[in-house]
């Protein structure tokens, strides 16, 4: 059983850079593509964030998976998000709307506008999943609390981090551990049976898994107080330091989010309904 | 049973809140990560046990436990499945709002439901999910979702399940730890 973060763009380009480089790649993003929807412009982050993708140089055999996953999840939630909304966009007049058919039974109105909106929603879903991947794949695992500390958190937050990190292979461990004891008493998570049984069929693993790793805990308790935890500022063997390369990445970024934000504050980052679907 | 916890110890960072919470995350992480019930006929709906930890380690270890154990747990759960730690960010922080309830509601009368510990450990792990992930609905502005959507796509959607895990895991977890905090001298 592996529950281990994979560090699959080890060795990349992106890896190279200083940890809180992707991170704060990442949350400029994740703030600025959310000021857009002006689906040309979206276009464009779309493409510098599959250009970002590429020098994580993650292989695809191995995300092919959680790549299909992410798409289906989104693609349904844009689907669904165009149903309920009965073909209404927030902020806009549908009467202004060009109808281009109804789907029947649930009578949501199909226009030009939904359909750009959905499609441009599907461009920041998109934009947002190709900029998160690097995240989960090219930091390394015991980089990603000094990072945090260096960024500002707490720095008992960001030991907290560090700490979970640690704790998830063991606990995985012990898990699969207590799936196979409990199979030696009879059990069978795979008995069949209504979401209420299964979950309570879940009890005989969360339980002792849960109550096992609090008692166990005191262990890393009590070396943590013996070496002062929290008595004093704390460092970290781990010496980060940003070089050219991530301070033009981290400038890049940064002029890209503030002109978006300039945009999206002048107005000029509505929606833009494609020409090609506006009825002749 | 006392009642409810001591009000001057509820932000305490210590040495076991963090390690405790850094428990909580992992446990989180790696459960709801090999562990989900679908629910049959919905869109990729699941019921996922791991989400009980949340409300419970905010009960048992404090809010700052427990915001931590949703916070990163599901960032950590996201990173896992490779959807990327950041991406819905704020449902890592509706999560973490849910640890943190849990952990304010032990220092209220609620913390005792008809004189019983469980019960209200049961309670507040179903009022801390009803309410915590009442911040989903940022969904409106993170992802361009119409409030219908957020309403019976995000909210709706998480709520229903999540509502059960903590309903059904929650007293469980506390009848479980209750006889072994008194042993473990806490």
């Amino acid at each position: 059983m592996v529950v281990t973060p994979r560090y699959l763009g080890r060795g990349s380009w992106l890896a190279r850079r200083d940890p809180r480089v992707p991170i704060l790649v990442g949350v400029m993003a994740a703030l600025g593509v959310i000021q857009v929807w002006d689906a040309r412009i979206v276009a464009v982050l779309l493409a510098l964030a599959i250009a970002y993708y590429g020098t994580a140089r993650i292989p695809w055999g191995s995300v092919r998976r959680q790549w299909a996953f992410a798409l289906t999840f989104v693609s349904l939630l844009v689907v669904l998000n165009t149903i309920l909304t009965t073909g209404e966009i927030s902020g806009l007049d549908p009467t202004t709307f060009h109808t281009l058919f109804t789907l029947p039974l649930i009578g949501t109105k199909v226009s030009s506008e939904s359909l750009s909106y959905a499609a441009t929603q599907m461009l920041r879903f998109v934009t947002f999943i190709a900029v998160g991947f690097p995240l989960a794949y090219a930091i390394a695992p015991a980089d990603l609390g000094v990072a945090l500390a260096r960024l500002g958190i707490p720095g008992k937050f960001a030991f907290g981090v560090d700490l979970t990190w640690r704790f998830m292979p063991s606990l995985a461990a012990d898990l699969q551990e207590t799936v196979d004891a409990q199979r030696v008493r009879g059990y069978d998570w795979d008995r069949g049976g209504g979401p209420i049984a299964r979950l309570r069929r879940s009890v005989p693993l969360v339980v002792p898994l849960t109550m096992n790793a609090i008692v166990g805990a005191e262990d890393t308790i009590d070396a943590m107080d013996l070496r002062g935890f929290g008595t004093a500022k704390r460092t970290w063997f781990r010496h980060l330091a940003f070089d050219r390369a991530d301070r033009l990445v981290l400038l890049a970024t940064f002029v890209l989010f503030v002109t978006i934000t300039v945009l999206g504050f002048s107005g000029n980052a509505k929606l833009f309904v494609f020409p090609f679907l506006l009825p002749s | 049973m006392t009642t409810t916890m001591d009000r001057s110890r509820l932000w305490d960072v210590s040495s076991r809140v963090i390690v405790y919470a850094a428990i909580g995350a992992a446990l989180y992480g790696v459960l709801g990560f090999l562990i989900n019930v679908p629910i049959p006929g919905s869109n990729n709906v699941s019921v996922r046990p791991a989400f009980a930890l949340v409300p419970f380690f905010g009960w048992a270890f404090g809010p700052i436990a427990g915001l931590f154990t949703g916070l990163v747990g599901n960032a950590l759960l996201d990173q896992l499945s490779g959807y990327g730690g950041l991406t819905a960010w704020n449902w890592s922080i509706a999560n973490g709002l849910v640890g943190l309830l849990a952990g304010l509601f032990v220092a209220t009368p609620m913390a005792t439901v008809l004189g019983n510990k469980i019960i209200g450990a049961a309670v507040i792990g179903v009022l801390a999910t009803i309410i915590g992930l009442l911040f989903v609905f940022t969904d409106i502005v993170v992802f361009g979702n119409s409030f219908q959507a957020a309403l019976t796509g995000s909210y709706g959607f998480v709520v229903v399940p999540d509502v059960i895990a903590a309903a059904i895991l929650v007293p469980i977890l506390a009848a479980a730890w209750e006889p072994l905090k008194a042993s473990l001298g806490r």
